[in-house]
């Protein structure tokens, strides 16, 4: 049944969409104007070091995140497909490839803008999933910029020294490809400022998710699928300090008033895995009305970095990209995820098997079995997809979701 | 009369199931009507059909209780609950000493596990699509130009181990024409369907353990569907007296709960 219960609108969203406009109107301009260069780059990707030689910085996954989020990814991703790309390999990929081919981008109806900036080289690290190197291939071919990426060894356990030097000289080498193609010196002074600032708003980011330990919890994961923005397009910028700044500051007034983010908070759900971008409002708004506060995620962890206390900015870059949760192997994300469900004070997780991301699902390998044993809550399995909503029933998930807050509700009878 | 009757309807994507209960959990009587095109009219006319053989009213009713994809379009329901929290509930009725429960309905199938205090430890509900579920026999039926009691009837003459292996429903119609082609007996491909389903739900049973309830339109007319299922988790599948009404059965038990769930709830985040 809808809850008749409103929610509480978080203030600094305003000041969100103002920041987000900014960054995709700067970025246009910056495409346009032959004094400034723009570079693509994957989320977790070396964006430091471009903002320190003065790029402005794209990522071409949020452009995937939000054609799924506007639910029109499926019609483009068959254009990726009659070009080859398989239908079941990441549909970020897909859906930005088809969408580029068609000439369309949500960037036109939300900024006015023709669409992604044109960029003068495309950087990765595949510390998220090799995908991205497929991916950026095309955009390199497409406009016939250089491509150039960080490989960390995959499945780590342990992060070793000699894995961080491996990744630091690689970053290194990125540098002198970079100063040699365009005839620019790196500042390393600079490079230690952006790496401070990125340092800085991830761990506000870090503090505000952290405020979700509270009960009730005055955030959820779905509020974190949209203010988790700028520690992605942002990040390296004051910009995003100041928007975190802010964003801790209600958050943290939230807890002494003991806001909830969802009223009568009942039950206490963790994600693991990939959201479902284009049924996120549906089903933030079911968890919402069966009570269940879904307030912690692996995923908007994803950009929680270690503190920078200073030292060489290239080893602190390769050493937090190469210790990303995506990046580790099957006991060190079992650890992680037991370590979050205590700490969050977790009743039930829900594992979202997404259909072309493997990489970033963990229900695969029996991990899902593994934990609930170990932690004796209800594991909920659904399956999907990040962005092809081909891939997802809503009517079965739905059911699925409202059985599994019955069975926590069977838990405690 | 006084309010003494608990229903449960239970709207599912094919057919609509009614069960009117006794205070004393016996069961009255039940009905079932084509689910079509209106859930609403649907639920009008199973819960009236149950009515009238009960010669009881509406004013009868003390408490109902819906679930089924359309569970939500009965309006007359108190409350609703999801189809795998009364397929437990009512299996569990039958056969209290049952810890696996399958439901195979027409747009999906449920393993259901209950842990010894007879509450729904675990389920599993089969991925999005078709291949194991009551709507995959009836493709295929309908491609071999039979209906289903007919594709069962042929499938019990069986007595090979034939296999039709493709998940998918589209590949497994054109498996099934190559076999033709081949020229197998028809007796063996009709089995290798409903193997096709009982080898889908093995893979959604987490562990053996005992007997195991089976509910749901398919095992109620089809015994080959029964006999797939024994041969594939080796043990015995006990069919409840009404296997398709299990889950508006549950849904009716459900409706004579008590106490307050929600309530229970909020108390359990007030004490956190």
């Amino acid at each position: 049944m809808r809850s008749t219960v409103k929610r509480v609108e978080i203030e600094a969203r305003k000041q969100l969409r103002a920041i987000v406009r900014a960054y995709f109107l700067s970025l246009d301009e910056a495409a346009r104007d032959p004094a400034r260069r723009v570079a693509w780059c994957t989320s977790v990707g070396p964006c430091e070091i471009l903002r320190a030689f003065g790029f402005e910085v794209y990522f071409p996954e949020n452009h995937g995140a939000l054609l799924g989020a506007r639910k029109v990814s499926h019609q483009y991703i068959p254009r990726a497909v009659a070009a080859g790309y398989c239908a079941e390999s990441c549909s970020y990929m897909t859906s930005d490839i088809g969408s580029a081919i068609a000439g369309y981008s949500p960037l036109t109806d939300a900024f006015g803008i023709a669409g992604p900036p044109r960029p003068d080289l495309l950087t990765y690290n595949t510390n998220q999933c090799r995908e991205v190197q497929e991916w950026w291939s095309f955009f390199g071919k497409r406009y016939d910029v250089d491509v150039l990426g960080i490989t960390p060894p995959p499945h780590l356990g342990t992060v070793a020294p000699h894995h961080i030097a491996f990744v630091r000289m690689e970053l290194e080498k990125l540098v002198a490809t970079i100063e040699k193609r365009f005839g620019l010196q790196l500042d390393y002074d600079r490079l230690g400022e952006v790496v401070a600032l990125s340092s800085r708003a991830s761990r506000l980011w870090c503090q505000v998710l952290d405020t979700c330990r509270s009960h009730p919890s005055p955030f959820t994961f779905f509020d974190g699928l949209v203010h988790m923005s700028p520690v992605i397009l942002m990040r390296g910028t004051q910009t995003a300090v100041d928007y975190y700044e802010l964003l801790l500051e209600e958050m943290n007034s939230r807890v002494a008033q003991g806001v909830a983010a969802v009223a009568n908070e009942r039950f206490r759900i963790y994600w693991e895995g990939m959201p479902v971008w284009p049924r996120m409002r549906d089903l933030s708004d079911h968890f919402f009305d069966l009570g269940a506060a879904v307030l912690a995620s692996t995923y908007c962890n994803s950009w929680a970095f270690d503190e920078f206390s200073g030292g060489d900015p290239l080893t602190w870059m390769a050493k937090t990209s190469t210790e990303i949760f995506i990046n580790r192997d099957e006991a060190y994300k079992q650890r992680f995820l037991r370590t979050m469900f205590h700490r969050f004070d977790i009743d039930g997780a829900v594992f979202h098997n997404a259909r072309t991301c493997p990489n970033n699902t963990n229900s695969r390998f029996g991990m899902a079995q593994r934990l609930r044993d170990e932690c004796n809550i209800p594991i909920l399995v659904i399956d999907g997809d990040l962005s092809d909503v081909r891939f997802f029933s809503s009517a079965q998930t739905m059911t699925n979701i409202e059985a599994f807050i019955e069975q926590l509700e069977e838990r405690i009878r | 009369m006084s309010k003494s009757f608990y229903v449960g309807i239970d709207v599912g994507s094919s057919a609509t199931k009614c069960v009117l209960l006794r205070a004393d959990s016996r069961i009255i009587c039940c009905s079932m009507a084509p689910s079509g095109f209106s859930y609403k009219d649907s639920v009008a006319a199973a819960l009236e059909s149950v009515l009238c053989q009960a010669d009881a009213t509406r004013e009868d009713i003390a408490a109902c209780v819906s679930t089924g994809y359309g569970r939500k379009l009965a309006s007359i329901a108190d409350r609703q609950v999801t189809e795998l929290s009364c397929h437990a509930r009512g299996a569990r009725e039958w056969y209290p000493q049952v810890r696996h429960i399958i439901d195979i309905g027409g747009q999906d199938t449920k393993v259901i596990r209950l842990n010894d205090h007879g509450q729904m430890a675990d389920y599993r509900m089969n991925a999005k699509c078709a291949a194991g579920t009551g709507t995959f026999l009836e493709s295929i039926a309908a491609k071999l130009g039979l209906p289903l009691c007919k594709v069962d009837a042929l499938a019990m003459l069986s007595s090979s181990d034939t296999v039709v292996n493709s998940y998918c429903t589209v590949f497994a119609g054109t498996e099934v024409i190559e076999r033709i082609r081949e020229g197998q007996p028809q007796e063996d491909i009709a089995m290798g369907l409903f193997r096709s389903i009982a080898s889908r739900i093995r893979e959604m049973m987490p562990a053996r353990s005992g007997e195991v309830s089976a509910t749901g339109g398919v095992v109620a007319h089809c015994p080959a569907m029964v006999r797939a299922l024994e041969e594939a988790l080796e043990t015995t599948i006990l069919l409840p007296p009404k296997p398709q009404h299990a889950g508006a059965y549950g849904a009716a038990l459900l409706a004579q709960t008590t106490i307050d769930v929600g309530r229970r709830a909020e108390t359990h985040a007030s004490r956190r």
